[in-house]
């Protein structure tokens, strides 16, 4: 099982496994693309500087699907992970749940770290955005990706993430609080949980079962449930779609083979040396992200493209704070079953894009989720705590049997 | 989307698709057309477009240079370069 | 003539900051190649851009020195396109809400005056450099330049000649320099010309197909340019043997020709998209105004104000106001030296004739204007003598040195006691006696021979008009 791209003997007993799409300095960073070759980044990402400062040591960089743009992992080109019984597995997620890393940093680009921290069954905290910094993250839809923190506990993860996160002025986007204080009450009483309808629908029965066993636990300690619908899902992802794909064509055409990573074979003109080097390097989920944002981008689309899907990112939002009036938290599947096997990605576009549904939402909008349980829990931007109280109202039922 | 715009989405993206992609891309592009016509039915009149998740403003920094990555460092993962520059075959304009 | 050319300008002006607009690397020109070069502008993946303020102050500067309204929100957006001095494959520019539009500069031609048209004044960062190497058939890319703050300002097709033009662009080079925006060096790229150009019959409202014309490298290429492609335009309507397209077009000085660029085939889509790593930039009426205050005295209202204020000559006016430094210099030294006039001349002159000798220019002298001014009113004065005061000048310039200091050190003072000079001039009549006799036999001249053992005893340092009546008494007095 493919694991790490790049691994590190050296450790100490404070552990983390570091996906590679984030940067540490001379170790290499190949965001699980062909077409970063031996790039060695020149600075740490500003997570790493945190942890190095904590006296934290790095296992490896974990195994990431090409550019994030994967299911599971399906799309890297230094391999898959695939568990004994021949499932796909996510490696960050897979590295904490076999206990060769305490924690895991992975980069929530479109879903693929709650995919996988539900498969494995361990905690993966995905923060709101513009409070874990961005600068040292290999970009792709700076609007909206960010690091999260994949623990085998929710407390775990929160300790974790009140490390790394707070203002860094090396980011634009970075919010100006410093310190984040993320901290559990110890029961769910008076909490509000709603279940939107329309994603139950669409998964299947084992993963629905989870979501209503969740929602048991936490109406035993005190918190009420109600179902709803949230007709709006019916464009999230199309409207995500269109972001991310324009946005990681922007970020994906520095890659050219002049300056560092891969270098094509054909470069009698600079015309070839761009087309072969990227021809060559780069796998098909990228090569359609390009095509499709650059599309999405292009006069004549943009108008009904892009620019409505911005609107779309603004009624979305607009509808949550509606919704977070009425709800503390909502719960939802991460995906649509509980397991994947490879011949579930041979469509790999398809894939990743049905399974867009449920992650959709937060992704365009930047709402913090936790996935616990195999369930994902969605709040309010700044609702980390409420989030992590429901984590740990369930985890302590869980070990509790 | 038909094949001819598609080559002409690769050519001014520096890419080409074998035949056997591009027809997986042409049916994806298809599928992708009827979820954007679900874009429809959200209203956007009057919805100012969101560019950013926070409502940051004039975030800038001091006029101040700093030097701190030299010449060979950047120039170490080059695939070509010599002198000091970074080498690519001749351009013509 | 039947014809009208009508003329746009696109220039591109890099602004004198330290830092470049979205790092933190140096904006300074001639380093060694890719020395002021950092991860975010040679396209390595994972540093952020942050603007940089001074780049906005200069923009919002720029707008309110070309009489524009300042956009209240200004925001930043990428455009696309493959080009290898382009490190990210898109350039961030603005596209959608530039910092300033709707401005006028005012020219002055043979013709008269004309206000300019400015459409709109945008902030983007500039490109590298590319070498091309015959030795190894290759180009070599150097990045210094990529990310160094540049506005481009956008004129309205209201140019009409050749003269206007350089009318246009001398008055932008003069203003903008003289605000410290800019040192808007046309031969050093730091100031860059886009010439627009199409022609239409006399009378005609309708604009003909216009061309784009890069890559002249001064006035007199932009006039040659011009010309050339404004015949151009006139054959091809009138002989109709080629056809005009809206296009691109390389200016070749050496040959004296313009030649459409390669791979223009299609008008090229840049895929415009707000940047979301750049929050938008609100500018606030504090803002403007702080700018506003901060805004130089412009040229020409020194130079009306220096004629009939202060009583210089409109040529030594035109020397000074020709260079922001020497008005500042001058400006604060000659209320100490108490004259205008002579302060005026001590930079003309004196300072000037120093730089020349350093092949330096006006921009560059660097002298304390406080110790200018009390070195010129010395001299006005007559505490020393003009040749004391320009060896003093030297080390005032060089050394920063203080007048005062200098002049006890070295015993400069002027010495104009009469009773110290009667005895040395009485000497020296008595030791030259030759010199006498020829003086008393009608030969005048022979005083300056007894003069100069005297001057010389004091070390140059004599009262001149004193010796001078000294001696003549002296000699005058024994028949």
């Amino acid at each position: 099982m493919k694991l790490y791209i790049t691994e590190n003997t050296k450790r100490n007993d404070k552990t983390v496994a570091v996906d590679d799409t984030i940067l540490v300095e001379g170790m290499p960073s190949t965001a699980g693309s062909k077409m970063l070759g031996e790039f060695k980044p020149l600075f740490d990402a500003e997570v790493i500087s945190r942890l190095y400062n904590t006296g934290f040591s790095i296992t490896g960089k974990s195994n990431v699907g090409e550019f994030g743009l994967d299911l599971l992992g399906e799309t890297s080109n230094y391999g898959v992970c695939l568990n004994a019984d021949g499932t796909l597995a996510g490696a960050a997620a897979a590295i904490v749940a076999n206990g060769d890393a305490e924690y895991a940093l992975s980069v929530d680009l479109n879903g693929t770290p709650r995919r996988a921290a539900t498969l494995q069954n361990v905690c993966f905290i995905k923060p709101t955005y513009g409070t874990v910094s961005r600068h040292g993250v290999i970009p792709c839809a700076c609007s909206a990706e960010q690091i999260g923190v994949m623990a085998k506990t929710s407390v775990k993860a929160a300790e974790l993430l009140s490390i790394i996160a707070g203002h860094d002025k090396k980011d634009g986007t970075s919010l100006p609080q410093m310190k984040y204080d993320y901290t559990a009450a110890d029961n769910a009483t008076g909490i509000r949980i709603g279940i939107p309808t329309e994603y139950i629908e669409k998964a299947e029965q084992t993963v629905s079962e989870k979501v209503y066993r969740f929602a048991d636990v936490m109406k035993a300690d005190g918190a009420t449930v109600e179902e709803f619908s949230l007709s709006e899902l019916s464009f999230v992802q199309a409207a995500w779609q269109i972001l991310l794909c324009a946005e990681t064509c922007n970020n994906l055409s520095r890659y050219d083979g002049v300056k560092f990573g891969y270098r094509g074979n054909n470069s009698k003109d600079i015309g070839e040396l761009y087309t072969s080097s990227r021809t060559e390097a780069f796998g098909l989920n990228a090569k359609f992200a390009i095509l499709y944002g650059s599309y999405v981008l292009s006069k004549g689309h943009y108008e009904s493209c892009y620019d409505k899907a911005l609107r779309i990112r603004r009624v979305l939002r607009n509808k949550l704070d509606g919704i977070f009036s009425q709800f503390d938290l909502i719960i939802a599947p991460a995906c649509s079953k509980l397991a994947y096997s490879p011949s579930d990605v041979v469509n790999s576009l398809e894939a990743c894009y049905n399974e867009s549904y449920f992650t959709a939402l937060s992704n365009i909008s930047g709402i913090p989720i936790v996935v616990c349980g195999g369930v994902q829990l969605m709040g309010d931007s700044f609702s980390e705590n409420k989030l992590l109280t429901a984590a740990t109202v369930y985890e302590r039922t869980e070990v509790g049997k | 989307m038909k094949e001819e715009m598609l080559k002409g989405l690769e050519k001014i993206n520096q890419l080409s698709l074998t035949q056997e992609e591009r027809r997986i891309v042409l049916d994806f592009f298809a599928f992708l057309a009827g979820e954007e016509e679900a874009l429809e039915s959200c209203n956007t009149d009057n919805v100012e477009r969101m560019v950013h998740l926070i409502p940051l403003k004039n975030v800038l920094r001091e006029d101040v240079s700093l030097k701190t990555f030299s010449q060979d460092s950047l120039l170490a993962g080059a695939p070509k370069h010599t002198d000091g520059y970074w080498q690519v075959p001749r351009v013509v304009d | 003539m039947k014809y009208e050319i009508v003329i746009g300008l696109e220039v591109h002006v890099e602004l004198a900051t330290e830092s470049k607009i979205f790092c933190s690397c140096s904006s300074k020109f001639g380093a060694e190649p890719n020395d002021n070069v950092c991860p975010a502008c040679c396209g390595m993946p994972g540093m952020l851009p942050v603007t940089n303020e001074k780049a906005i102050d200069l923009g919002i500067t720029a707008g309110l020195l070309l009489n524009c309204h300042i956009n209240r929100v200004t925001t930043f957006d990428k455009k696309s396109y493959y080009y290898p001095d382009l490190p990210n494959a898109y350039q961030i520019t603005q596209w959608f809400s530039p910092v300033c539009v709707d401005g006028g500069l005012e020219i002055e031609t043979q013709a008269g005056k004309k206000v300019i048209g400015i459409k709109q004044i945008h902030l983007e960062e500039d490109a590298g450099k590319l070498v091309h190497d015959d030795w190894t058939d290759s180009t070599l890319v150097d990045f210094n330049r990529t990310g160094v703050p540049l506005v481009e300002i956008v004129s309205q097709p209201d140019l009409r000649s050749v003269e206007e033009v350089l009318a246009y662009l001398e008055r932008l080079r003069a203003v903008l320099r003289f605000a410290k925006v800019s040192d808007c060096r046309l031969e050093l790229g730091s100031m860059r010309c886009d010439v627009n150009l199409s022609v239409r019959p006399y009378g005609s409202e309708k604009l003909g197909v216009r061309t784009e014309m890069k890559n002249m490298n001064s006035l007199s290429a932009i006039a040659r340019a011009i010309e050339y492609e404004a015949a151009r335009h006139i054959d091809a309507i009138e002989l109709g043997t080629k056809t005009l397209i809206q296009e691109t077009r390389r200016w070749d000085d050496i040959s004296g020709k313009s030649f459409a660029m390669r791979n223009k085939e299609t008008a090229e889509d840049y895929r415009y998209f707000p940047d979301p790593n750049l929050v938008p930039i609100v500018i606030d009426e504090e803002w403007i105004e702080r700018i506003r205050a901060s805004l130089p005295e412009l040229p020409e209202k020194k130079a009306m104000r220096y004629v009939s204020e202060l009583g210089l000559t409109e040529e030594s006016t035109a020397l000074i106001t020709a260079s922001r430094n020497l008005c500042d210099i001058f400006e604060a030294a000659y209320p100490i030296s108490g004259s205008p006039r002579e302060t005026a001349n001590w930079l003309i002159m004196d300072c000037m004739s120093y730089l020349r000798s350093k092949q330096l220019s006006a921009d560059d002298l660097i002298i304390d204007p406080l110790k200018l001014g009390e070195l010129i009113r010395m001299t006005i004065e007559g505490e020393i003598t003009r040749n004391a005061a320009r060896r003093i000048l030297t080390a005032v310039i060089e050394q920063d040195a203080d007048p005062k200091k200098i002049i006890e050190e070295k015993g400069l003072s002027v010495q104009s006691d009469e009773g110290t000079i009667l005895a040395i001039v009485e000497r020296a009549v008595a030791d030259n006696p030759k010199s006498v006799q020829d003086y008393r036999n009608g030969k005048t001249k022979a005083m300056q021979a007894i003069f100069g053992s005297i001057m010389k005893e004091l070390k140059g340092n004599g009262d001149p008009q004193v010796i001078q009546r000294l001696l003549k008494e002296v000699l005058d007095r024994e028949e």
